[in-house]
């Protein structure tokens, strides 16, 4: 994949969440494009070239949210290194893996933000907090495989697929 | 001769007993024989419809393909003009808002909203040039949406109410009673640090208290719907239903101080 598109798709994906996901909401939770495009990134590219792209996609997010501090530059970033270490262990170079993988991921950043709201002292209720995450998650992995078949088409190839 | 004027008499008569006999039966038999025939009518104007159909085809296939694009047409106009009258109204309501409102204020049109799910901002089209500053208190003509976090030259970013980093400090309308009103990502606001014996009831109004330069006293927040004690059991809280229909806001209005 040439990366000069991969950067114009995480510029679409950013322009996507902020002027359109807004409408597709469900009880507060939307897919996480970016995140997806974080997966596709650490398995697609070098180690280097794929945190690089996963900082920018998660700098251009922190520039669009509220937080001073840049969570999901960082976050994505570690996602990338955490993923392609684990392509390196077991087979995940498939589209029903990765969009099994998308799932933990959107879940696990929604736990980190959780801990970050905590320690920040924001309040949202447990119950509130649950129903959004594994609604973002879900969305966020029912949206996966349509991205897959966009940006990484080869996916569908695979013999696991 | 006699016998064939009987014979004619009794002709006539004959027939006029069997044109009576018809007209009595002819209502009785009306409705039944109705029924009865109701359903070879039916099927022969199916076949009939069938027919005209196959023979017709081309000309039926040619107008229906012109009514539907007529009735898309048709569809896509009611939509805009749907459209415009909504936009219409709500704009009716923000220059009311602003015709009787005491502030100076700025309108301006929601643009974009925050890419993740953990927090409730949106952007706006106006910024610095147009004299907005963080800090400033956002509002429809409903009530209270939030406050200016952030300024661009020509965009801002607003907080709204219900982030759950977004706080309020607020007072009920009827008791005066203090609390500190802040966001829980869901459908309602939660009014915190309430006393014990707070004089706060269901349906009570809240508004702004003026107790900080954030937010201009007396704004309207929303009606409480449900007191609770805190976990701790040393205070209470009410949640609120905002005013201000937040998660699908497309105008507000920035008050300058």
């Amino acid at each position: 994949m040439k990366k000069w598109f991969f950067l114009l798709l995480i510029l679409i994906a950013v322009f996507i969440e902020v002027a359109f996901l807004g409408s597709f909401r469900i009880f507060n939770a939307k897919p996480n494009l970016l995140l997806i495009l974080v997966v596709i990134a650490s398995l697609s590219f070098e180690l280097r070239w794929a945190i690089f792209f996963c900082i920018i996609a998660g700098a251009l997010k922190d520039i669009f949210c509220a937080d001073a501090f840049c969570l999901n530059a960082l976050m994505f970033a570690l996602w990338s290194f955490l993923i392609a270490k684990l392509s390196r262990e077991i087979t995940i170079d498939n589209y029903l893996v990765s969009t099994i993988l998308v799932f933990f991921v959107v879940f696990f950043s929604d736990i980190v933000i959780r801990l970050v709201f905590a320690y920040s002292g924001k309040y949202v209720p447990l119950g509130i907090f649950l129903r959004i995450a594994f609604l973002e998650s879900l969305y966020t992995m029912l949206v996966a495989p349509l991205v897959f078949k966009i940006v990484k088409p080869e996916f569908y190839s695979s013999p696991f697929a | 001769m006699f016998n064939l004027k009987k014979k004619s008499l009794a002709y006539f008569f004959g027939v006029i007993l069997s044109l009576l006999l018809i007209c009595g039966l002819i209502p009785a038999l009306r409705a039944p024989l109705l029924n009865i025939s109701e359903y070879p009518l039916k099927f022969l104007a199916l076949i009939k419809n069938e027919l005209s159909g196959i023979v017709f085809y081309h000309r039926n296939f040619v107008q229906n393909e012109r009514m539907k694009k007529e009735a898309d047409l048709l569809r896509q106009k009611i939509n805009t003009l749907r459209e415009a009258s909504l936009e219409n109204a709500r704009l009716k309501n923000i220059l009311r808002f602003k015709q009787n409102s005491s502030y100076k204020v700025i309108a301006a049109a929601v643009i974009g909203r925050s890419p993740d799910s953990w927090s409730s901002i949106i952007i706006i089209d106006k910024g610095s040039y147009n004299g907005i500053r963080p800090g400033m208190a956002v509002v429809t003509y409903l009530g209270l949406a939030g406050r200016v976090i952030e300024t661009t030259e020509s965009t801002s970013k607003i907080m709204l109410i219900n982030d759950p980093d977004s706080g309020v400090s607020a007072v009920g309308q009827r008791s005066r009673q203090e609390g500190l009103v802040s966001g829980t990502l869901g459908n309602h606001l939660i009014m915190r640090y309430l006393p014990k014996d707070a004089d706060i009831k269901v349906s009570d109004v809240i508004i702004t208290s003026g107790l900080t330069d954030k937010y201009v006293k007396g704004l309207l927040i929303g009606r409480v719907v449900e007191i609770g004690d805190e976990f701790s059991g040393l205070s209470r809280y009410c949640l609120i239903k905002p005013a201000v229909s937040l998660s699908n806001i497309e105008e507000v209005l920035i008050i300058i101080p």
